[in-house]
């Protein structure tokens, strides 16, 4: 049971998740695909650290399970997965994008007010604790869009998504003190089988195009 | 009488059973009679819960785990009728002779435990009682499908297999964050529980959920599983997967995963709609189907390939159902539902004829191919159905079912006479005027689609074969969904028999909350 006060446990949660939004924000403004990769780590690092925080506080016990998951997953064998290819395939930076870093930047903090005015009519409806993770939430998912936009090369882009499915598990967390163990076990499981499938196929798109860059996939444009 | 838990265990571990066995059996004959076999018990097990629907109405089984309703018994029906007809004809599909020529025998034995575990997929998220795991159920049947596409790793295949993955996969998280905010405004109800995403407890207390968040919901899941359906914005990957796909997977994409997608959205539907009024989801459902309507039928006017041509009619005809979902009330849902089991087999049917003719014709090109009617004349007659059939003709049941839907669409009284634009722009509109002018953009695309389509599907049926090309065509067993699906259609067209229609009317009433 909760021994830090109430105050106190709220300033944390929304500290991490302030946090969390930071290092998108250094994903954004970063063009090697090996930092990229750490900062994605760090990220679920810190979303683990709010997932454990949130199950201390409220002694939901599932949610530690989550957290654990969160680590070993997210934090360990995906960006083992990422490295692995960016090694074999030899690209480190991404030399083009479509915004430059300092517009991507400013489009990103357009996003975080656009998430906190969505979300202004329906956060009292949540739970004290954790009141202002769910635009935070909001913000970190559309981020991760604007990554997968923005971005030509197919690391990056998985990067975006997997942020974007940290911002989701962000908001499950904080909005609803985690989704019922089922749901959450099959998300982690769909993620790691779709972290693997991406594995797979950078292989495949190198062979047959000898690079991953996916602009030059234009064969099929109307 | 076999007890449902029996059959419902039943119906989830065959598809399991059989890609596990899939994996270990080497034998290519013994691959297509397993996956027949496993068909049959999947047919034979939906025949019993729907029986079993008839006189229980709803029940749960396996401990609250499953939810079988009219309406799931309904899609479950739908994916393993096409699920049965899509395994015979891969029975002729991967043939011996394609073996040789398309794939390495080798690569087969990844193509079965991939398609049964897709297969499975979609039953969980047909029967799956919590909207988390039919989420879980829906984001795998992606996963599941993605080397299914690229199963021919052609460059322009992966391409469409990364298209895919990546649109899809992001479009399908952002149902997750409709799923989350559902479950958000339902523990505010039913407070912190497991069941508190379970269709059987959100149900009877929708109306007491929080209707803003439940909006917010709504347009998240719509975005997000429409991604899936293929509607307009969010399509763009759908022509290319679809035609660069085996033509047996293309058919279950098209036939199967749309339809099952459409279902997650309406389950959404008639949760939100307790809480809101219908006008708020019928709008949107309006908007987006009449959206992807017509951008697809004028896509279709400037098709070279035929694979692509089949593919945009399916993102007009699920454009049409969602019209009908969002006209609402008995009759458009009727026709809805209707137009997904008709869609569902036309195009099915479609695509295998498209398969056969890409195998005998080796182009996609439509001005390449020429004087089907010699060369393939079974053939030819299941392209000319399932073309005729899609584009709305008399006597093949789409034509019934879209008449349906325009006939509600007249009848219909919209609650709304006012859009707002922005806060100073408001535009009124009496009934009337709108959905006269809704039916008439309808009746106008219609007949420009009728005449792209049939024009091509002329040129590809008469005139003269090209030379050095093998004509006539022997029966074979692959041929049997072929003739079924023709039949089904013009029989349906006639005469809806009255099993499907009691199933059709009670599905009805579960997607309008009666």
């Amino acid at each position: 049971m909760p021994t830090l006060p109430i105050n106190l446990g709220s300033y944390l949660v929304n500290l991490c998740s302030a946090l969390l939004l930071l290092t998108c924000f250094a994903i954004v403004a970063q063009r090697r695909l090996m930092a990229c990769v750490d900062l994605f780590a760090l990220q679920s690092v810190f979303l683990a650290v709010t997932a454990t925080l949130v199950a201390y506080l409220t002694g939901i016990h599932h949610i530690y399970l989550a957290a654990v998951l969160t680590i070993a997953i997210k934090a360990v064998i995906l960006p083992r997965i990422l490295k692995k290819i960016v090694r074999q395939l030899n690209v480190q930076r991404e030399v083009s994008m479509y915004v430059n870093i300092p517009t991507g930047l400013l489009i990103c903090g357009g996003l975080v007010i656009l998430a906190f005015f969505i979300t202004q009519p329906i956060v009292h409806l949540g739970f004290l604790l954790t009141q202002d993770s769910l635009a935070i939430a909001l913000a970190i998912v559309l981020i991760g869009f604007f990554i997968m936009v923005s971005r030509l090369k197919a690391v990056t882009q998985v990067i975006g998504f997997l942020v974007i499915e940290n911002g989701l598990f962000l908001a499950a967390t904080a909005a609803a003190y985690g989704m019922p163990l089922i749901v959450e076990l099959g998300i982690f499981f769909d993620v790691l089988v779709a972290g693997l499938i991406v594995g797979i196929y950078t292989h495949q798109i190198q062979e047959a195009f000898g690079s991953v860059d996916t602009s030059r996939l234009k064969a099929l444009k109307e | 009488m076999p007890d449902q838990n029996h059959v419902s265990l039943m119906i989830l571990a065959a598809p399991v059973v059989a890609a596990t066995l899939s994996l270990f059996i080497k034998n290519i004959r013994m691959l297509h009679g397993l996956n027949v076999m496993t068909m049959v018990i999947l047919v034979v097990a939906d025949l019993v819960l729907w029986a079993t629907v008839v006189r229980e109405e709803s029940f749960t089984a396996l401990g609250n785990v499953v939810v079988i309703d009219s309406l799931s018994i309904f899609i479950l029906s739908i994916v393993v009728g096409i699920g049965f007809s899509c395994s015979i004809y891969l029975w002729s599909y991967f043939d011996d002779e394609a073996i040789q020529e398309l794939v390495q025998p080798r690569r087969l034995w990844t193509f079965f435990p991939l398609y049964h575990v897709f297969l499975f997929a979609m039953i969980v998220a047909t029967l799956a009682n919590s909207l988390g795991v039919q989420w879980v159920a829906i984001e795998a049947t992606t996963l599941a499908t993605v080397f299914l596409i690229t199963f021919f790793k052609s460059r322009e295949s992966l391409e469409a297999g990364w298209k895919y993955l990546i649109l899809c996969s992001v479009g399908i998280a952002l149902a997750l964050f409709g799923t989350v905010l559902t479950y958000y405004s339902s523990i505010r109800v039913l407070g912190e529980e497991n069941a508190a995403l379970n269709l059987t407890s959100l149900l009877p207390v929708a109306a007491q959920m929080d209707g803003h968040v439940l909006k917010l919901a709504f347009i998240f899941i719509l975005v997000g599983y429409g991604t899936k359906i293929g509607l307009v914005p969010m399509h763009t990957w759908l022509p290319e997967a679809y035609s660069e796909a085996p033509a047996p997977v293309t058919a279950m994409l098209a036939g199967v995963l749309e339809t099952v997608a459409v279902y997650a959205v309406l389950r959404s539907k008639s949760i939100v709609d307790q809480a809101v009024s219908p006008g708020f989801t019928g709008n949107l459902l309006i908007l987006i189907g009449l959206v992807s309507f017509g951008t697809a039928a004028l896509f279709i006017l400037i098709q070279r390939d035929y694979k692509r041509l089949f593919a945009y009619s399916s993102i007009e005809h699920m454009g049409l159902a969602m019209l009908g979902f969002g006209i609402g009330g008995p009759l458009g849902t009727f026709g809805g539902l209707w137009h997904l089991l008709n869609h569902a087999l036309a195009k099915s049917l479609g695509f295998f004829a498209v398969g056969n003719i890409f195998r005998r014709y080796r182009t996609r090109q439509i001005h390449e191919v020429q004087g089907m009617a010699k060369v393939q004349p079974i053939t030819a007659i299941a392209f000319l159905v399932g073309g005729l059939a899609l584009v709305g003709m008399p006597p093949f049941s789409l034509f019934n079912s879209e008449l349906l839907m325009i006939t509600s669409l007249a009848q219909m009284t919209f609650q709304f006479d006012s859009f707002h634009l922005g806060r100073f722009l408001t535009i009124t509109v009496s009934h009337e005027i709108r959905s006269l002018g809704i039916i008439m953009v309808i009746v106008l695309l219609s007949v420009a689609l009728f005449g792209g389509f049939i024009y091509r599907l002329t040129g590809m049926v008469w005139g003269t074969p090209p030379a050095g090309i093998r004509q006539g065509e022997a029966w074979h067993i692959g041929q049997l969904p072929l003739a079924l699906s023709v039949f089904a259609l013009v029989w349906m067209g006639f005469y809806l028999p009255a099993q499907i229609e009691t199933l059709l009317q009670r599905a009805t009433d579960v997607v309008i909350g009666r």
